[in-house]
């Protein structure tokens, strides 16, 4: 066999302004390809980025060299492997289950969503994008996290500077001297709150962990929180902000959707979409083969979870945005061990509580130049802006 | 090739066979059986392939780990001494003919 064949000619740019057209010629010609611009081998069906990440022992997540170390000043949870990731994964994931979020929080995310909801003008052109998609995923976040001493600005911006960071390539200095201040600024409130999360226990992940009859350290308790900030503002943002494009550049959806009160459905299919985490890496620990090539010991794939959600094997049309498919086995949320934490969160809040009391309190909400909303990002996407009229 | 029957929470009952060695929610999975959704690939990270072993199999099925216990507590629907994480019992020839039900939800 042979390694898999390079391509020098795709950059980031492209990638960044629009994938979907790269991902789509390279499903049918190439799925798996050596893309030099990005220094990994990108993996663009369906079934190759599932069998990659349900195969740890063979693809870890483990990358010593990541900027995710100095961005964070820690190696976390998603950059670990086995048992110590299990452990780091199960101490927080307690505070982030289907049970806990429906009966023990899911009053309270009515009520934030409420009060956002209801300071929005009506009868005047609004980016919902910066109005409510990000301060209202902040301030859930916050509370979930068991830090809502936290405003939504500095939410915001902690998690923004973490992301950059991690992603920090290109090691500039400015970059992680910006993360360094914030992570400056967030030990200092978790040290800060320390004391009433352990008095009082309320359920919320830092207190969770923090009560544990068995505790992960502290050091590990801070880069667990770190990382569900720095992953868990833009992704549910993204995703109601997508989602809203979609049913609103979609009016006979819309109005099926509220007939059959489908918005979880709407929710699956804007993740899939177009998914808030479009791509992520593992780094093969021998060497082995996919789809027909050589992946030498080693090497990082990227698995492209944004092309195998519309990977043409498992969905008709799968380019466009259409609530109503027969099966939605997307990826947006990844697979096996790392699978997103934050799942069911995304599902309750954005997908049962705040799709609907958006489109029931402005029912007729439109977005009078979709061609103006702006869509950008290669690792995460969505729309950067969404300026609605809210009637 | 071993049988198992999924009762969903309407009655409607799917029986498929797969390979021993097939863990109860990856024979659901592959054969797009609705009712189990296991989308962590078997990692026990999800709680979305909950399941109540039928009665008359309950001893055959075995016990579920601590880590098991834990992820079920998060479970959607409701926990029963019979619920299992589907993704940890294995088929292997004594569970031939094994009967599961389905929860309301695993979402």
């Amino acid at each position: 066999m042979a390694l898999a064949p390079l391509d020098e000619s795709i950059t980031l740019d492209q990638l960044s302004s629009d994938p979907y057209p790269i991902y789509r010629r390279l499903r049918a010609e190439s799925p798996v390809l050596r893309v030099a611009a990005t220094g990994r081998t990108l993996l663009t069906k369906a079934a190759l980025t599932k069998a990659v990440k349900e195969n740890p022992e063979l693809f870890s997540s483990d990358d010593p060299h990541t900027p995710m170390k100095p961005a964070f000043r820690a190696h976390t949870l998603m950059r670990k492997d086995g048992q110590a990731h299990f452990v780091e994964r199960k101490a927080i994931s307690k505070a982030l289950t289907p049970k806990m979020i429906k009966t023990d929080w899911g009053p309270l995310y009515e009520q934030l969503a409420e009060e956002y909801v209801a300071r929005l003008p009506r009868g005047e052109t609004v980016d919902l994008f910066s109005e409510l998609c990000g301060p209202l995923a902040a301030r859930i976040l916050a509370h979930i996290l068991g830090i809502p001493e936290a405003n939504d600005e500095q939410m915001q911006r902690w998690s923004q500077v973490l992301i950059d960071g991690a992603g920090n390539f290109g090691w500039k200095p400015e970059l992680f001297a910006a993360s360094d201040a914030a992570n400056d600024e967030m030990d200092a409130l978790f040290a800060a709150l320390e004391p009433k999360r352990r008095a009082e226990p309320d359920g919320s992940a830092y207190s969770v962990m923090l009560n544990a009859d068995d505790p992960i350290p502290m050091s590990q308790i801070y880069s667990n929180i770190k990382i569900a900030i720095g992953g868990g503002i833009n992704e549910p943002r993204d995703a109601l902000a997508t989602i809203v494009y979609g049913l609103l550049t979609n009016p006979d959806q819309l109005a099926e959707v509220r007939a059959q009160e489908a918005w979880d459905k709407a929710f699956e299919e804007g993740i899939r979409w177009v998914a808030p985490i479009q791509v992520s890496s593992r780094r093969a620990l021998e060497d082995t083969e996919l789809g027909g090539c050589d992946i030498l010991k080693g090497d990082t794939v990227m698995t492209v979870q944004a092309s195998a959600n519309r990977d043409e094997e498992i969905y008709e049309d799968g380019e466009n945005f259409f609530v109503f498919r027969d099966k939605n086995p997307h990826q947006a949320f990844g697979n096996g061990p790392h699978h997103c934490a934050g799942a069911h969160v995304a599902r309750r809040t954005v997908g049962k509580i705040i799709l609907p009391m958006l489109f029931d309190r402005f029912p007729n909400m439109t977005l009078p130049d979709p061609e103006a909303v702006i869509w950008k990002g290669f690792g995460f996407r969505g729309p950067i802006n969404l300026p609605v009229v809210l009637n | 090739m071993i049988k198992v029957t999924y009762v969903a929470q309407d009655g409607t009952a799917t029986t498929i066979e797969a390979e021993e060695g097939t863990s109860v929610m990856q024979a659901a999975v592959s054969n797009d059986l609705d009712g189990i959704v296991g989308e962590c690939g078997g990692s026990m990270m999800c709680a979305t392939c909950h399941c109540y072993v039928d009665e008359a199999w309950a001893e055959r099925t075995g016990e579920r780990s601590s880590d098991e216990e834990e992820m079920l507590e998060g479970a959607a629907d409701e926990v029963t001494e019979r619920s299992r994480l589907s993704c940890q019992i294995r088929l292997q020839p004594g569970l031939d003919g094994l009967v599961v039900h389905l929860p309301e939800e695993q979402l």
